[in-house]
């Protein structure tokens, strides 16, 4: 079992040194029992922070999002920033790190282990329980999930509450970490790619069907780049309002700044921008699932990147954020790399 | 009103072989279908999978990137990092729909004239019973 005391000594020691200056971890949320990320400073809040199966976002986004803070403030604070990670925020880290966004000195990562378990599905969980008011939720015995509603505890098996990604963890221990709270217990995963493969069986026109059923319901609020630790970049191809007007920046090249595609929600739009993220994604998705999980229509959009990771893992034999000092899938390659696809 | 759908093909060539190999073509008075658009790329290693992609959305039935063999790259290894990027995008678009034929990808060095034609003939081929590509293309 991960111990909590624990963390928090070790958050609390960080903060009081002043080796860190501040520790991103999860605290309750306002609404009912779910965590919510938060930026933890001052030693005497260290208390705030859980972990249970609620701990559903991937931090790796704010070590992200402070870094760009950092970029923007003319005396930044130079000390490294502490952060909880689980087994896929630290693959995320280890992107980061290969890419060099980031570099070692910058976090101090808190790995936590998800041991046999995983965290929760909200949307799974709540259509379990009719949308009773959960009063409490913690990990029980061998990954089971237990819940308290009305006063009475109910026990769920992994299988049924768990997020999908997690079914299919393969590495559900932190890759890379400065302490490590928990056990590194090698968990029987499901399959990991069940779900793409029926895709794949289905017939051209079906799958075509299916994804345009998909992509039309897109409204491109860009939920799924905002959330995304990988969707760093300070120009981004869809959205050319976003694109880096610098003071140098003269009226011509803002003019002249390629619209690749149309804002409007239109299907063939849609597919592009999605098509677009996942090619960026290859080879960096960690399968965090956070996209999927704010998508506000539903979107299986982590079936895209699903796709490339099998690809990526088939093909190069490569899988993302195991180690930063391996070079990334596409700034490498080998002479016996597939090529029977070219004439 | 039957008639073939002629199918465009927008064709990213790598400026020292396989645009030189057009060029080629077009020197030994060799025919090949006209439907090919030509955008003349330093190395196929430079081509986003994003221009693809565009290509797709602003209308293009077919897409092909021709580049040198491998080993022969100008850039040394360009030619070598667009095959990897290449594989995933061809693995990708079947994924969502669209048929696998409408984008490929070909070596063809500055000599090889007669094969730049008899890969846009078989392309054209290919294409003309697919029809027009309207999954990724922009109607406004």
């Amino acid at each position: 079992m991960v111990d909590l005391e624990r963390i928090k000594d070790e958050a609390r020691r960080l903060l009081k040194e002043g080796e860190v200056r501040g520790v991103i971890g999860y605290v309750q949320g306002p609404k009912g029992v779910w965590a919510v990320p938060a930026l933890i400073q001052n030693p005497d809040d260290v208390d705030r922070l859980i972990w249970n199966p609620t701990c559903i976002h991937n931090l790796s986004l704010f070590v992200v999002e402070e870094k760009k803070d950092q970029a923007r403030q003319k005396e930044p604070d130079k000390r490294p920033l502490a952060v909880v990670v689980k087994g896929c925020d630290s693959r995320a880290i280890n992107v980061l790190l290969q890419e060099k966004f980031i570099e070692r000195e910058e976090v101090i990562l808190l790995g936590i282990s998800c041991e046999n378990s995983g965290v929760v599905d909200q949307k799974k969980l709540v259509s379990l329980l009719h949308g009773q008011k959960i009063e409490d939720i913690v990990y029980g015995d061998n990954g089971h999930i237990v819940v308290a509603i009305n006063g009475e505890r109910r026990v769920f098996a992994p299988d049924e509450v768990l997020a999908d990604r997690c079914l299919e963890c393969r590495a559900n221990f932190p890759v890379i970490s400065d302490y490590f709270f928990g056990e590194k217990i090698e968990r029987e995963s499901a399959p990991s790619f069940t779900q793409v493969e029926e895709i794949e069986k289905m017939r051209l026109e079906e799958r075509r069907r299916f994804w345009e059923k998909e992509m039309a319901r897109c409204l491109r609020c860009y939920a799924c780049r905002s959330v995304c630790p990988m969707c760093y970049c300070a120009e981004c191809v869809v959205d050319p309002i976003s694109f880096a007007v610098e003071p140098t920046t003269s009226a011509e090249e803002k003019a002249k700044k390629i619209k690749w595609i149309e804002k409007s929600p239109l299907l063939s739009e849609n597919f592009v921008y999605h098509l677009v993220r996942a090619i960026h994604l290859a080879g960096r998705c960690v399968d965090c699932g956070e996209c999927e999980r704010v998508c506000p229509e539903g979107i299986p959009i982590r079936l895209l990147n699903k796709k490339l990771e099998r690809e990526a893992l088939r093909l190069f034999n490569y899988v993302a954020g195991m180690d930063s000092q391996a070079p990334s899938l596409f700034s490498t390659f080998k002479e016996t790399d597939p090529e029977d696809f070219i004439r | 009103m039957n008639s073939e759908h002629e199918p465009r093909i927008v064709a990213f060539l790598c400026k020292w072989c396989s645009s030189a190999g057009s060029d080629m073509a077009g020197v030994s008075r060799l025919e090949y279908p006209p439907n090919v658009i030509p955008i003349t790329v330093m190395c196929s290693g430079s081509v986003s999978p994003l221009y693809i992609l565009s290509a797709f959305n602003l209308g293009a039935d077919g897409v092909l990137v021709s580049g040198c063999h491998p080993g022969d790259c100008h850039y040394i290894k360009g030619n070598m990092y667009a095959r990897r990027r290449m594989a995933l995008l061809k693995e990708l678009l079947p994924y969502i729909g669209l048929e696998p034929e409408r984008f490929q990808m070909s070596w063809v060095s500055a000599a090889e004239g007669l094969k730049f034609t008899q890969i846009i003939k078989e392309f054209v081929e290919q294409l003309k019973p697919l029809g027009p590509q309207t999954q990724l293309r922009r109607y406004l």
